[in-house]
């Protein structure tokens, strides 16, 4: 379903989502991030990427998984704690932050469906809106099989036209919130439809950084596991957790108790994002830690994303949204990294 | 002594405030002992905590006790050259200071942090300022700016 | 000026005697605008040694990185390192030495005076591009910056980009250095001490509250500040339970009762106790690099928190951290006329 939405009309729409939790990227404490707007007003959509990526709108940084409570001799009692959010839609999301999804969306469906992950996720629709140009010098989404118009993982993907925006229905998720919404719309003519692969065309033609025979990166992590690269690269690494919780597809969590009350004991089970980064992800209770230094940890994040992955997956867990060396505190670039590794 | 017009003033009723006391083995605790031996009349809010000087209260302490719900905080020690460590409340005093203007200066309300120099001999002291503490936080009402939201 | 050339044919010289075993200086990063800190162990590496405006990042936190590297090695190298530092990093490097975290001779202090100038704020670039990156940016006179954005250049004022920590400065010129390039500048005309701080303690107890409960609330808990700072070089950290020793007799519940001040969980309540008390443990030693609010991801104003204290142990204690090595240090000294009628 391809439509046309006059920005004027853009309300309208909005208005016609009643029931619906609606968020767009806002620019505040000088940073784009996702913020709550309300039905009937007019999302500018003019942001670069947020800062927080929309994962966390299914994996959120605290999950509860249950309560528990426990009276002296007593037997304990758990509630279940599964969300039930209301649909919920994200406005203007960037096409590498929708590619993310599907491989998430693996991890958290593939041995196990996750019931947190997925009571969220199913009530989730992603409107895209395919960029102008990138939106940062790091950006790479091409090198890894995307583009500046992908819309792997989108329900919706709107491009802009400037008066006006060109509205795809990707998924019958994505149609079902544009047939509701469908006064608001008018029919996209072949000019139309033209003018789309034009801004298309022209956002791909922009150039953007490369990443070097992407298919021999997997087998030369594996051959150089052991190299002194690794231990080189991360030698300016300080060790923080900005790649991995800012990463769209970053996935590993922990799982604590956290005791509110000892007498009677009552707390609950939770879950939080955890991070490869940090020196107790793998400490062991003996206290040996097998990934001792900032070298293996480096390590280990790029062989999830462009080994393990693909191994397990049949796709790499990158889609070049470059926050990880936008961010970075030390300038620490996947891009780079990468080409170091694939160089004999 | 208490102050009979001071612990008059109506305040809410239904609130009773959660204060957490860390008193220096040598001075506070004994007079907030003192305080009990003289079958002083002081509010039962104060949970007291004995340390071995207010030395060796840690901001830790102090932060973790707003974060797990205390409506206040006391710290109480020797008066200045009275330490049984000789110095041990002159540096607890200098780190204090600069507690309650952290905890202020992110607006933390300026009554629900107090310390205090109640010797061994001041059980009526102890229990002033106790009643005091408490006399303040009723009008401040339960504290929720620190404490953890679950 | 600091003449770059020769800085690199300095190090290159301490490098070539053998006098150090590396040089910490900045290089030209590939992320973007800013510089990244570079490890140089050749001396014809030095060549990449730069020195502008993106140069922000307080180097001394890796002599702290290297002497726990040290530390823990089986064969350690115990040849001196040098470091290319600003007037705020040699402060960092005279507290260091203060606390003989280690000792003078370990050190070469390769000191760069910032002039009438400093470095520049991203965020406040960012901010003034609403989140679009600049991609380059130089000196343009004493008091403004050339801005490079794609192929538009722009001048923008100093007081506009540069960081707040660079206008409050006191001491621009490094207060310890075996070297120093560029002139020594006592004070420097911009310098307007505790501006930031005093403009947030104006409003009242409940606005402070609601920034400060904002902040905390949005807080991801990567641990970039941490991690960034040269003083935070704790072992182990008090939000993180990493040393807690376990037996084939702990039992769950000691397991589930053992001490732990922090959550897991982001969250106002966590995060809170997270800053203060880390504010608490750089109390007189904080040396205003503005490190952890330059790197913190959402760009939580975390120096407020430091230059607070900083300015009640100037005002009260008449203390400043890093002015001297030989000074006791603010909480292991007292005075018989510190105040003492907050005290009841």
């Amino acid at each position: 379903m391809e439509k046309i939405l006059c920005k004027e009309s853009f309300a309208g729409w909005l208005a016609a989502l009643k029931g619906y939790d609606l968020y767009a990227p806002a620019f505040a404490d000088a940073v784009w991030n996702h913020a709550r707007i309300e039905a009937g007003t007019t999302p500018e959509l003019d942001h670069t990427n947020t800062v927080r990526s929309v994962k966390e709108f299914a994996f959120p940084q605290r999950e509860v998984f249950f309560r528990f409570e426990q009276t002296k001799g007593g037997a304990p009692t758990l509630t279940a704690t599964v969300p039930d959010p209301a649909p919920t839609v994200i406005f203007g999301v960037r096409p590498c932050d929708g590619r993310a999804m599907p491989r998430n969306d693996k991890v958290f469906a593939a041995e196990f469906k996750d019931p947190y992950y997925w009571a969220r996720r199913d009530k989730l629709t992603l409107v895209g809106l395919a960029c102008a140009e990138p939106h940062s010098p790091n950006c790479f989404c091409q090198a890894l099989g995307g583009a500046p118009d992908a819309e792997e993982g989108l329900d919706i993907l709107m491009t802009d036209l400037g008066d006006r925006y060109h509205v795809k229905g990707v998924t019958g998720r994505g149609i079902e919130i544009m047939v509701r919404g469908s006064d608001a719309f008018d029919e996209a003519r072949a000019a139309d439809k033209k003018q789309v692969q034009e801004r298309h065309a022209a956002a791909r033609a922009v150039g953007q950084r490369g990443v070097n025979d992407l298919g021999k990166i997997a087998e030369a992590i594996r051959q150089r596991f052991d190299d002194a690269l690794w231990q080189d690269m991360a030698r300016t690494c300080i060790g923080c957790g900005i790649c991995t919780f800012l990463c769209p597809t970053c996935h590993c969590f922990d799982i604590n108790d956290e005791v509110i009350c000892q007498s009677p004991c009552s707390g609950e089970r939770v879950r939080t994002w955890d991070n490869c980064q940090f020196a107790d992800f793998t400490m062991h209770t003996s206290g040996h830690n097998p990934r001792h230094d900032l070298g293996a940890r480096l390590r280990q994040r790029i062989s999830h994303k462009f080994l393990y992955f693909v191994d397990n997956h049949g796709t790499q867990q990158c889609t070049g949204c470059g926050r990880c060396i936008s961010e970075c505190p030390v300038g620490i670039d996947i891009v780079r990294v990468l080409d170091t590794v694939s160089q004999p | 002594m208490l102050n009979p017009a001071k612990t008059m003033t109506p305040v809410q009723d239904d609130f009773e405030p959660k204060i957490v006391a860390f008193l220096c083995k040598w001075c506070s605790s004994a007079g907030s002992d003192l305080a009990g031996v003289s079958r002083l009349q002081y509010p039962p809010n104060a949970v007291p905590i004995q340390v071995m000087c207010s030395g060796s209260v840690s901001p830790l302490y102090i932060m973790s006790a707003f974060k797990k719900g205390a409506d206040g905080v006391l710290v109480s020690g020797c008066h200045p050259g009275d330490c049984h460590y000789m110095k041990g409340n002159y540096f607890a005093r200098r780190r204090l200071f600069l507690v309650q203007k952290l905890l202020n200066f992110v607006g933390l309300e300026k009554d629900r942090f107090r310390m205090s120099w109640v010797s061994a001999a001041e059980g009526a002291k102890f229990a002033e300022v106790v009643g005091d503490f408490v006399r303040d936080i009723k009008a401040l009402g339960p504290q929720r700016r620190l404490k953890v939201r679950r | 000026m600091v003449s770059i050339e020769e800085l690199r044919a300095c190090a290159a010289k301490l490098l070539d005697e053998g006098k150090v075993k590396a040089v910490i200086g900045y290089r030209r990063g590939s992320a973007g605008l800013l510089a990244e800190p570079c490890v140089i162990d050749q001396p014809a590496d030095t060549e990449s040694l730069i020195w502008d405006p993106g140069c922000v990042h307080n180097l001394a936190l890796y002599l702290v990185k290297d002497k726990k590297a040290q530390a823990a090695s089986k064969t350690p190298d115990k040849r001196p390192l040098a470091v290319v530092a600003k007037g705020c990093d040699s402060r960092a490097v005279a507290v260091l030495l203060q606390e003989n975290f280690f000792k003078r001779e370990d050190v070469v202090v390769i000191g760069v005076s910032c002039e009438g100038t400093g470095v520049v704020d991203a965020r406040k670039l960012a901010a003034k591009l609403k989140g679009r990156t600049a991609s380059q940016v130089e000196f343009d006179g004493a008091d403004g910056f050339k801005v490079t954005i794609g192929n538009t250049e722009s001048r923008v004022p100093a007081s506009e980009i540069l960081a707040d920590r660079c206008l409050e400065c006191r001491a621009p010129s490094p207060v310890l250095n075996d070297v120093l390039f560029g002139t020594a500048v006592e004070q420097r005309e911009l310098a307007m001490p505790f501006t930031a701080v005093k403009a947030a303690e104006a409003a009242s107890e409940e606005e402070r509250w609601a920034s400060w409960e904002h902040h905390f609330d949005r807080c991801l808990r990567c641990f970039a500040c941490r991690s960034v700072c040269p003083m935070c070089y704790c072992p182990e950290c008090v939000v993180d339970s990493t040393s807690f020793v376990i037996t084939a007799e702990t039992s769950a519940e000691d397991k589930a009762n053992r001490v732990r001040w922090c959550e897991r969980s982001a969250g106002s309540g966590e995060s809170a106790l997270y800053h203060l008390t880390r504010a608490m443990h750089l109390a007189g030693r904080c040396v205003d690099c503005g490190e952890c609010e330059r790197v913190c991801p959402v760009n939580i104003p975390l120096r407020l928190l430091n230059t607070k204290l900083e300015m009640e142990a100037f005002e009260m204690f008449e203390y400043q951290a890093g002015r001297d090595v030989s000074q006791a240090s603010l909480l292991s000294s007292f005075r018989d006329e510190d105040p003492n009628s907050f005290v009841r």
